[in-house]
């Protein structure tokens, strides 16, 4: 089955991608950020949109440029608004919704793209999504030892993040920035409806089975390895779309970790309700 | 290259104004802090001590005048020398992160935690870790601990780079009363041992008159200072509570199941009362 180009990139974007998502997303559910990213994965059905009509025939530019700009969007509105983040974010994911869709439907021969964009696909991967992906995870990767620390820190506490000297505002821009990049590019792999629970449910199964922060890590990371490319795998074995297939592998991580983790009590305490 | 900052005063504000919400929370703060001193901010809720706080160590923008920190005007050559105890209930819990790991976050030589081993982390756990007992902790997840305990890791945690300046905010919010016992006694202990200038915020007059060497009264601005003795006194304090200010016979009975308690004692006082 990986003798077909169309497999081996979807093989190796899951393997890159789901691990990123994974990483990343320690920190997106310790920060309750999920919503937010959910709202610039949406602005991706805009960006598609835009990026069809303007002539490309390769949406993930337009992606990109649409989802900077709503994440951008939301941290102008809620530092000069003054409303909640919930709100500005419910506000900017409908409208996300509301104008891609119109858009796509006044185009003629791109309803089809509707539903890829919304349920991912394993040939949308292409060598520009794979560049992408490579370029993050080394941005990731190497950036990583400098800006663990103070990403936790911030995690933990932004205000014992300042004070030990800390430029919390410039991290969490930074932290936006990739999280953008990484859920832009992953929705042609597992669709817009879906990249959330790349980005929420390995890390919430590495949770459950995690005695401190590094292991926690290292497990997501596995977890993402095992999801991106047991999907993919599963996907093509079953022929279901990817995105679907990759999430139910996390789902059944997820159900796997909670079992071990009942069975061990090794989150007994330190897992509250929220 | 920044200029050497002179000692004294350790802190310093001149006509200090804040506004939060379109509300004048602070109104012309005048006060300095001498070295050594361990001085507890009192008043009613709403009197701006966290907000005082906060603003000192950059967390809140100054509407107007100015303030200095350890004879700096520049708060970012002054926040290396700064340790800080933040109220318990604003920590987030949404990382498996072990009291090792977050020790780790504090000290520049130890930020790589991810890539260094246990014993290696261990190894750089500074004395003042071992003087408030959090080494059995190490292990544990931070958000799995007491407030006792949490405290402890908290303190420790800003004495890591052995601050000149210590800033706690409401430290014993969500401790029970013999830990919060306990804790000023810590706090008091590591005052006298290393000599720092302690800033803490309470609610509790009758710890602060047993352990703090000043006492600033605030209600948006300054309403008195002065010995513990000369403040925590019914006319001194009904300016900045107001009226309903009484005085009661206090008890401080030590709960020898539950306290380490190597200096406290039982005794009587009269102190007021805050309603």
């Amino acid at each position: 089955m990986f003798t077909e180009p169309f497999m081996q990139r979807a093989l190796l974007g899951a393997l890159i991608l789901a691990p990123l998502c994974a990483l990343l997303g320690v920190f997106v559910t310790a920060r309750r950020m999920a919503f937010f990213s959910d709202t610039v994965a949406h602005a991706s059905l805009t960006g598609t949109a835009a990026a069809f009509l303007v002539g490309l025939t390769e949406p993930t530019p337009g992606m990109l440029v649409v989802s900077l700009l709503v994440a951008a969007s939301i941290i102008w509105l809620r530092e000069k608004s003054g409303l909640y983040h919930d709100t500005i974010m419910a506000l900017l994911l409908t409208g996300s919704v509301a104008v891609g869709t119109v858009i796509l439907s006044r185009l003629r021969g791109f309803k089809g793209e509707l539903h890829r964009v919304l349920f991912g696909d394993v040939l949308a991967v292409g060598p520009t999504e794979l560049w992408l992906a490579g370029g993050l995870l080394i941005l990731v990767v190497c950036g990583g030892a400098w800006f663990l620390s103070p990403l936790s820190l911030i995690t933990t506490s932004e205000d014992l993040a300042h004070v030990s000297g800390i430029s919390v505002r410039a991290y969490n821009y930074g932290f936006i920035l990739v999280l953008t990049l990484t859920v832009t590019v992953s929705i042609r792999l597992v669709g817009i409806l879906l990249v959330g629970a790349l980005l929420v449910i390995p890390p919430a199964a590495a949770r459950l089975v995690s005695r401190n922060l590094r292991q926690e890590i290292w497990i997501a990371v596995l977890f993402g390895m095992v999801a991106g490319g047991g999907g993919v795998i599963v996907s093509y074995q079953a022929d279901v779309p990817c995105g679907p297939a990759i999430v139910l592998v996390s789902i059944g991580l997820f159900i796997v970790s909670l079992i071990i983790g009942r069975l061990t009590s090794v989150t007994r305490g330190s897992l509250r309700p929220a | 290259m920044t200029a050497p900052c002179p000692a004294p005063p350790v802190v310093a504000t001149r006509h200090l104004c804040v506004q939060l919400g379109g509300r004048r929370i602070l109104n012309d703060v005048c006060l300095e802090i001498a070295p050594g001193k361990l001085v507890a901010l009192i008043g009613p809720n709403g009197a701006g001590k966290t907000t005082l706080l906060r603003t000192l160590l950059g967390l809140i923008p100054v509407q107007s005048g100015e303030f200095s920190l350890l004879g700096c005007s520049d708060l970012r050559t002054a926040l290396p020398s700064i340790g800080y105890v933040p109220q318990r209930l604003a920590l987030g819990d949404g990382l498996a992160l072990s009291v090792r790991e977050f020790l780790a976050l504090r000290r520049r030589k130890t930020r790589n935690w991810f890539w260094r081993s246990r014993q290696n982390l261990d190894l750089e756990l500074p004395a003042i870790a071992e003087e408030l007992g959090v080494r059995p902790l190490l292990d544990k997840s931070v958000s799995s601990l007491s407030g006792g305990q949490l405290q402890r890791v908290l303190i420790s945690f800003s004495l890591l780079d052995e601050p000149k300046l210590l800033f706690l905010d409401e430290p014993t919010e969500g401790v029970d009363a013999p830990g919060e016992r306990t804790f000023y006694e810590i706090i008091s202990d590591i005052h006298r041992l290393h000599g720092l200038t302690v800033v803490l915020v309470s609610h509790d007059l009758s710890m602060v008159h047993k352990h703090a060497s000043w006492v600033i009264a605030l209600n948006g601005r300054v309403c008195c200072e002065g010995a513990p003795d000369d403040i925590i006194r019914e006319d001194a304090l009904r300016e900045a509570y107001g009226l309903h200010v009484t005085s009661y016979h206090h008890h401080h009975d030590p709960n020898p199941g539950s306290i380490p308690p190597p200096h406290s004692h039982s005794h009587d006082h009269n102190h007021p009362h805050v309603h």
